[in-house]
């Protein structure tokens, strides 16, 4: 790829946070995802490439339980984090996801104010105990989603009514206010302007200090310019995973290579 | 989670609690979740009990109108009181009223308990007498005018018992409450117990019941549901007849030829809201504008059925619009697109893909004329009605009355005995409602189109 | 000639416009239909259509012009003091009608020639007896006014039926010839019949406008009746109802809306509850094949006649509520009572307020749900915080239009409230509602001159004013709703 920040970029070796280990995933009787294993490091951020319907999303979605949600899905194997299965029939999903934040490809901005959008995860999560903490938290969140400059003056006005790059951005501070260790990412700028896209990214970027971020893009640029290690899926299955720069310069796999010069996808 | 110093990103920074241990708060919050479920379901089998409750309370209380006590013993058809003139004329013989016919029927009652050797102890003749229903001397009269040279014969009578003697075989009626009800005495019942066991009292199918017309207070056993059957089936022939033309000829301009501009607007806006307008509202419009200022005849199944298909109409629309609609818009581009005008492409395309559509809704919205009642107390069919409407044409303008209002109508009577007729016109009713739905899923089944 | 016979002829002369019609287009190309306009069955319906078109409309404004004429003019001959002497002019016209329609029944049965009909007087026979052989019976002696106006209407009634006749044949002939004389060969038949179709589709679907107006207009004036003769004040706020035929009567709505409110309000708490609950069971827990079982039973209670429920009420629920609550705890000792009918009401109203529910519900778009799950809210939170507020719109429509429905209903109430009006707040006592009055007021015996029917229509006008603005405000916010998420 012609951008050369990829090379350029320090990969720190951090620890493992997630370990999936023979996911299996099935749709009723059509299979998504076979025989997945890949591990996701802890404060770095990893990329999902593939050509679309190769289950991505589908597994991104395994990893805080989101497909609990859909009645036709089976997920089977094992995605370890932090020491625990979390499809232990002990763990309680919604625990979980706390935790495991996520973002979608399209912003979805509850109908209600922005304060309250970002409020939503703390309440529920009863991280606060008065107002004065609830303020703070949905401050911390929004300047870290770098939205607070362009809201500050209109934070009880409906969330619906931001631009699309802001209601994303506002979904990534509701997001982190829950406090979460994982953030995942469907796509996050596929709806987005190219301006709106750039400044996402350099947010992302920003967020790799204190989350672990995983993040499903269709461009093959995106991933380059922000994700410090890449995992290539084909027909629901895991091709390569590895650091970026080594993926986009020197794929094993043929199929790899294939998809990245644009044979494929 | 419930750290105190946590604050959002902070929070994220310090170690958590295994994911494995679920937190107290945790706990709260699936025991809520827990708890709104349960309403949830709590709710659906509040409402379906509800229901199954009502169906088997009605059924429970109308099945027996399906069957009726009967007596039976022969009856000589004495000439002297009958056909005094002795000449088998029907046009003498029609001058005996039921009075002498009641006379024939207790003597021969009285005859065949004493042949039989029940004893009547304690209980004066007319007691006995009074086990037979007011009915059967009418309907003993019609059966001899209708052939008068029965008259001199005996005939093997089977005859209504009251519906008191009914009610004690239905279990309506006890000693206990016998002693208490002016109308019947405990002897009465003990005597019938005894004619059951010599054969003379039985119960079986009421077939009058779906086919005789209605009977006064006094005569419970006797009314039926042949006259509300019949005005039922010509409303809901009218109804077919005037109201499916018209609806789907004006789905199909709504559809396909309206412009968009104020008067479609209108129509549309009517549509919705005539659909919401109280039924009894076009009641009053019947009385109004088809009895007092068209001078149509009250209670008459024509002004029943005008008022029902008004009322039916928004359905139809609504219904067959949304059929009209699911045609996808290729077909009428195919059409269209080798010359057809667009009449055509409505009539020869459009409107043969959306008949299932339509025919379904039609059934559902007759369905649902069948049921109603309240416009026809308005117009009159409350009224009580004994003589069954003519054969169609001059019969629309006849006075009748429907299942539904016949259910009213028994219900208000003072009788219990009626309250046993009146969930039996339910039941009659619900057998036909079922009948329609079920046509119409079968419809809806054979010829649904997925585009 | 009897209407129907004249039908006859007319579609007798319809038939052979379309044939001729067709013949002749077909002779005017030597039998080569390639080289007309249309289909040749186009110019047959062409000419039907210009036969049966002003045959059948100028009948039906004969039929409705010709009693108004006729009955002018008698009007005008009858002697004026006739009016004075008792009875308005619609009774008096009655009379004339009912004697001109015993001579008719006295000729055909033979009973009278024709001759003896046009010239029989009151001092040679009475009429009464004479037409009663006949089985006609009059209620009082004919007047000499009276039958010889009779004599006059009966004359009237056959000359009109001599020019009905004509002028329908004519018009049907016309239409004949012309259609045949346009028919050629670059006549545009299809057009011509498409158009006439299509007035046939504008008039079927200006029905249901004509419905309106037919409710609007015979409530309106039939209430403006009502008003001539009872204060509009004490209509609307006089806080008694005691209607009596004999005069001196207190017509006053407050204590028939009252009931009409407190059952609605009692039916809302039933049916809003419990119908929102088993919607947001069926949208969002309930599995698909749990879905496809409950959902269709839930909508049968909207499929039993309202008749059904009212008998349940009546024979059911009302001892059941009296022996059991009102009784022990000495509320009350009738079956019938507000609390009967409002829950009967109310389990009428759960399958449309869950039905309604349900499909709100589920066009709340996927992606806020997925959002909040995602943020670790439970289900219930997600429904509750997140759902639900996007829904409300949608839902509060749904509960007016119930609202506006439990307003109307007639049979439950009719069968389970009660009939005495009454002001009161134990909701165990006998109460009773507009729909109620209508129906008491409208059966039996009525004279339609009295101020105690004729209320019975402005109590419709207002039920009708309250639902109809009801559910526009409910489709209004419907609308609304819909729109945000289009
Ligand atoms: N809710 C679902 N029900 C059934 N099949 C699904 C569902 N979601 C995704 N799939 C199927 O799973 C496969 C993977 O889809 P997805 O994970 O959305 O792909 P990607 O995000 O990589 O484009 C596709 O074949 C898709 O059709
Ligand atoms: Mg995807």
């Amino acid at each position: 790829m012609n951008d050369m920040r990829t090379l350029e970029r320090i990969v720190n070796s951090e620890a493992i946070k997630i370990s999936a280990r023979n996911v299996q995933v099935h749709y009723g009787t059509t299979q998504a995802i076979k025989d997945l294993n890949v591990d996701i490091l802890d404060k770095t951020v990893t990329a999902f490439i593939g050509p679309s319907g190769c289950g991505k999303s589908t597994f991104l979605r395994c990893l805080n339980r989101m497909n609990d949600t859909i009645e036709s899905c089976r997920v089977t194997g094992q995605i370890m984090m932090d020491g625990a299965n979390i499809y232990d029939p002990r763990i309680d999903p919604v625990q979980l996801r706390a935790r495991v934040g996520m973002v979608f490809q399209k912003p979805n901005p509850f109908p209600k104010s922005i304060y309250d959008n970002v409020a939503y995860g703390p309440k529920i999560h009863g991280l606060t105990r008065n107002k004065a903490e609830l303020d703070e938290i949905v401050e911390t969140s929004i300047r870290k989603a770098a939205l607070w400059n362009e809201v500050k003056d209109r934070l009880q006005s409906p969330g619906t009514g931001l631009s699309g790059g802001q209601q994303q951005r506002l979904c990534i501070a509701r997001a982190i206010a829950t406090g979460p260790e994982v953030l995942l990412m469907d796509e996050p700028c596929s709806a987005l302007d190219p301006i709106a896209t750039a400044q996402v990214e350099e947010l992302i970027d920003e967020l790799r200090a204190q989350f672990s971020v995983v993040i499903v893009t269709h461009s093959m640029q995106q991933a380059a310019r922000v994700s410090q290690r890449t995992a290539f899926f084909h027909l629901g299955s895991l091709v390569e995973t590895g650091e970026t720069g080594q993926i986009f310069t020197s794929p094993k796999d043929p199929r790899t290579e294939a998809y990245i010069t644009g044979r494929i996808g | 989670m419930t750290d105190a110093t946590s604050g959002g990103l902070s929070a994220a920074a310090q170690p958590k609690s295994s994911l494995l241990q679920p937190s107290r708060l945790m706990k709260k919050r699936n025991a809520a979740e827990t708890r709104f479920k349960a309403y949830g379901i709590a709710a659906i089998v509040l409402s379906l009990a509800t229901l199954g409750f009502m169906l088997v309370t009605i059924f429970s209380d109308g099945v027996s109108s399906f069957f009726q006590a009967k007596l039976s013993f022969p009856v000589e058809l004495t000439a002297r009181t009958l056909d005094p003139k002795g000449n088998r004329d029907r046009a003498d013989m029609v001058k005996i009223t039921t009075l002498g016919y009641n006379k024939v029927l207790a003597v021969a009652f009285e005859k065949e308990l004493a042949a039989r050797g029940i004893a009547i102890e304690g209980q004066s003749a007319k007691d006995v007498v009074e086990m037979i229903s007011k009915d059967a001397a009418g309907s003993l009269r019609a059966t001899v005018l209708a052939n008068p040279s029965l008259v001199g014969s005996t005939l093997d009578a089977t005859v209504l018992a009251t519906g008191r003697i009914d009610g004690y075989l239905k279990g309506r009626v006890t000693m206990q409450t016998a002693e208490r009800d002016s109308n019947v005495t405990p002897a009465q019942l003990q005597l019938a117990d005894k004619l059951r066991e010599a054969g003379m009292l039985t119960s079986s199918f009421n077939w009058g019941f779906l086919t005789m017309p209605d009977a006064s207070d006094q005569r419970p056993e006797a009314a039926g549901l042949g006259v509300a059957i019949l005005g039922s089936a010509y409303m809901m022939l009218l109804v077919l007849v005037t109201c499916v033309p018209v609806g789907v000829a004006a789905s199909i301009y709504l559809e396909e030829f309206a412009p968009k501009n104020f008067w479609t607007d209108a129509i549309e806006v009517n549509i919705s809201n005539l659909a919401a307008v109280p039924s009894i509202v076009f009641g009053i419009l019947g009385l109004a504008i088809f009895i007092n200022f068209a001078g149509m005849p009250n209670s008459s199944t024509l002004v029943g059925a005008l008022v029902l298909s008004l009322m039916t109409l928004p359905t139809i629309i609504i219904a067959t619009r949304s059929a009209i609609k699911a045609v996808p818009p290729s077909i009428r581009d195919a059409a269209l697109g080798i010359g057809a005008s667009k009449m055509q492409s409505v009539f020869h395309h459009v409107l043969p893909l959306a008949m299932p559509g339509i025919l379904t809704g039609t059934i559902l919205g007759l369905a649902s004329a069948l049921g109603e009642t309240a416009p026809l107390l308005l117009i009159g069919m409350v009224a009580f009605v004994d003589n069954y409407p003519a054969a169609p044409m001059e019969g629309f303008l006849d006075p009748a009355t429907a299942l539904p209002v016949q259910v009213y109508g028994w219900a208000q009577r003072a009788d219990p005995a009626f309250i046993e007729r009146s969930s039996g016109a339910i039941i009659v009713l619900l057998v036909f409602l079922v009948a329609m739905n079920v046509l119409a899923i079968l419809l809806r089944r054979r010829f649904e189109r997925r585009w | 000639m009897t209407v129907l016979f004249l039908l006859i002829v007319v579609a007798v002369l319809a038939g052979a416009a379309f044939v001729l019609c067709r013949q002749r287009v077909m002779a005017s190309v030597q039998g080569d239909p390639k080289l007309l306009h249309s289909l040749p069955m186009y110019y047959g319906w062409n000419g039907t259509i210009m036969v049966l078109l002003p045959a059948l409309g100028g009948l039906v404004l004969w039929l409705l012009i010709q009693p108004m004429v006729i009955e002018g003019r008698i009007a005008a001959a009858l002697p004026p003091d006739m009016m004075a002497a008792g009875g308005s002019m619609d009774l008096v016209m009655s009379d004339v009608r009912r004697v001109a329609g015993g001579l008719d029944v006295a000729v055909s049965t033979g009973a009278m020639t024709a001759q003896q009909a046009a010239t029989i007087s009151t001092e040679s026979a009475n009429i009464r007896d004479t037409l009663a052989a006949v089985g006609v019976a009059l209620g009082a002696d004919v007047s000499p006014a009276v039958l010889s106006a009779a004599q006059d209407y009966r004359v009237m009634t056959a000359w009109g039926m001599m020019g009905r006749t004509i002028l329908t044949v004519l018009l049907a002939l016309g239409g004949l010839i012309y259609a045949v004389m346009i028919t050629n060969r670059d006549f545009r038949a299809r057009n011509r019949v498409e158009a006439a179709v299509k007035g046939l589709l504008i008039a079927a679907s200006s029905i249901a406008v004509l419905t309106t107006v037919g409710i609007v207009y015979s409530m309106l004036t039939e209430t403006l009746n009502f008003f001539a003769q009872y204060p509009f004040q004490g209509f609307f706020f006089s806080l008694t109802w005691s209607p009596n035929f004999r005069g001196d009567s207190e017509l006053g709505i407050l204590p028939l809306i009252w009931g009409t409110l407190y059952i609605t309000l009692i039916s809302m708490l039933v049916s809003v509850p419990i119908g929102l609950y088993a919607a947001i069971y069926l949208a969002e827990y309930a599995s698909k094949s749990v879905r496809a079982w409950v959902k269709p039973l839930i909508e049968v209670i909207a499929g039993i006649p309202t008749v059904v429920f009212g008998l349940f009420a009546l024979v059911t629920v009302g001892p059941m509520l009296r022996d059991y609550f009102a009784e022990p705890l000495g509320w009350g000792d009738s079956g019938s009572s507000v609390m009967t009918a409002g829950l009967v009401i109310g389990i009428l109203n759960i399958p449309f307020i869950s039905s309604l529910s349900d499909d709100i519900i589920n066009s709340v778009p996927q992606s806020l749900r997925d959002g909040s799950l995602g943020l670790g809210a439970t289900r219930s939170e997600t429904i509750r915080q997140v759902v639900l507020p996007a829904a409300l719109p949608g839902i509060v429509g749904a509960c007016l239009m119930a609202a506006s429905r439990a307003i109307g209903e007639t049979m439950i109430v009719v069968m389970g409230a009660g009939a005495a009006a009454k002001l009161s707040l134990n909701p165990f006592e006998a109460m009773t509602t507009m729909t109620v009055k209508i129906v008491g007021q409208l059966t039996g015996d009525t004279d339609f001159a009295a101020p105690e029917t004729l209320v019975a229509f402005a109590l419709g006008m207002t039920l009708f004013v309250i639902t109809l603005a009801l559910n526009i405000v409910a489709l209004l916010i419907v609308r609304k709703y819909r729109e945000q998420y289009d």
